[in-house]
């Protein structure tokens, strides 16, 4: 589980956020919800340690994140809020590279599968370069399932989606939680899932 | 043991990227080749000259073309945050900013090698002065590399002028090229001055991961 504990950050004596406190249990969901330029993202990089937080302190299942940085990061995915994968690598380069990184077991064939589901099969071979928007977007996503990491930090998910994908991405969501996972994401959209927590920046 | 399989897969990765990006090098290259002929021309043809001025001049357009590279050396991985990933993927950024040096080396540098040979033809060059060319070609490319990365990294939040980032390199360089042309001289020692030469590189080998490193931290903090 995620404690963030009496978290603040400001820039430039510009208060961002201030004492927060956020404890995410194991089978939980939780969004950050906010207006456009209220800090989601900037509270997901202190989070990640990406930016020094002013006072406060994370914990990853009770350990200081900061005392054994890496192995917060070996048990997170984290999906940024724009795109991510190698613009002149081909798309299944890019999965290569995600997969190998993460040390991830999934088999080839599990791999297309999941290709299938998201229906960007027919790009293996294409650069991404060439995809719309959406697509890379869908791309980006598969790295919550081929990592297979505990703790999912997601930044504006929903961002380019279409109808479709947004109920297969709810759907991953219950069954991650379901799996014992834990789920941390921004979005200023009011998703419908069930058990959701909403914190307001 | 997973550690050494991510090098490798990083290196997997620049070299397809390399090859996606090789009209790049063949550009860099041919820059090479032209500036060649344009002093061959605008000097005339008399060989005692050309001999006389060959090495320098080869080695200052070699500087220049391959300075022209290194603006490319993080821009792309840093604008779509693949340094965050490869770094969530259990690589600290000093030694990302190592391999990355390393690639440079290999990709980039190396092949400016093949075209040394070549270019000494131009100059009329004797035999032993294009084996000196080429041995302290591949140290001073490594410092090149090196230079390029402090440079490189320094300037990841400039967006409008890069010849600032060429200025410290080529400042930097010149002891490099007056150690590298003092092999050439018969009355200097070539030995004292080769291990000055791989002196130097050992040094910027030791500054520039920390520096990089911390000019990458930097920069993505105020991205």
């Amino acid at each position: 589980m995620l404690l963030i504990n009496n978290l603040s950050f400001s820039r430039n004596d510009n208060i961002i956020f201030q004492n927060l406190n956020l404890s995410l249990i194991n089978r939980s969901i939780t969004q950050i919800r906010g207006k456009n330029g209220s800090g989601k993202t900037t509270f997901i990089n202190v989070v990640l340690n990406f930016l020094e937080s002013k006072t406060g302190e994370i914990f990853w299942e009770g350990k200081n994140i900061k005392k054994n940085i890496f192995n917060f990061y070996n048990k997170t995915t984290f999906i940024m809020d724009h795109n991510t994968c190698t613009r002149k690598m081909t798309v299944l380069d890019n999965i290569n590279f995600w997969s190998r990184l993460s040390s991830s077991k999934l088999s080839k064939d599990e791999i297309s599968l999941l290709l299938e589901t998201f229906n960007i099969q027919k790009y293996q071979n294409t650069k991404t370069m060439y995809l719309s928007s959406g697509e890379i977007r869908k791309l980006e996503l598969l790295r919550l399932i081929l990592e297979q990491k505990k703790l999912w930090i997601l930044d504006e998910p929903y961002n380019h989606l279409d109808d479709l994908s947004i109920e297969i991405l709810n759907q991953t969501f219950i069954d991650h939680i379901n799996k014992d996972g834990v789920i941390l994401f921004t979005s200023h959209l009011k998703p419908s899932i069930d058990n959701l927590e909403v914190v307001d920046l | 043991m997973i550690l050494i399989q991510k090098i490798f897969l990083f290196f997997k990765r620049e070299a397809k990227l390399f090859y996606s990006n090789i009209a790049d090098l063949f550009s860099n290259i041919l820059f090479f080749f032209l500036s060649i002929f344009i002093f061959v021309f605008a000097l005339g043809a008399d060989e005692q000259l050309l001999r006389n001025v060959g090495m320098g001049i080869i080695w200052s357009l070699l500087l220049l073309s391959s300075t022209l590279s290194l603006r490319k050396f993080y821009e792309d991985d840093f604008n779509n945050s693949v340094i965050k990933i490869i770094h969530m993927g259990g690589i600290s950024y000093e030694l990302i900013v190592f391999l990355k040096i390393m690639s440079h080396f290999f990709f980039v540098q190396i092949p400016f090698l093949a075209s040394i040979p070549i270019a000494c033809v131009f100059f009329n060059l004797p035999i032993n002065e294009v084996y000196y060319l080429i041995l302290t070609f591949i140290i001073g490319s490594f410092i090149l590399s090196c230079l390029g990365s402090i440079s490189a990294s320094m300037n990841l939040l400039n967006k409008t002028n890069f010849s600032i980032g060429s200025l410290i390199v080529l400042l930097f360089f010149i002891p490099v090229i007056i150690f590298s042309i003092g092999t050439n001289n018969s009355e200097s020692d070539f030995n004292s001055l080769i291990s000055l030469l791989l002196g130097i590189a050992l040094i910027f080998l030791g500054i520039s991961p920390w520096s990089s490193a911390a000019f990458i931290k930097l920069a993505l903090r105020n991205k």
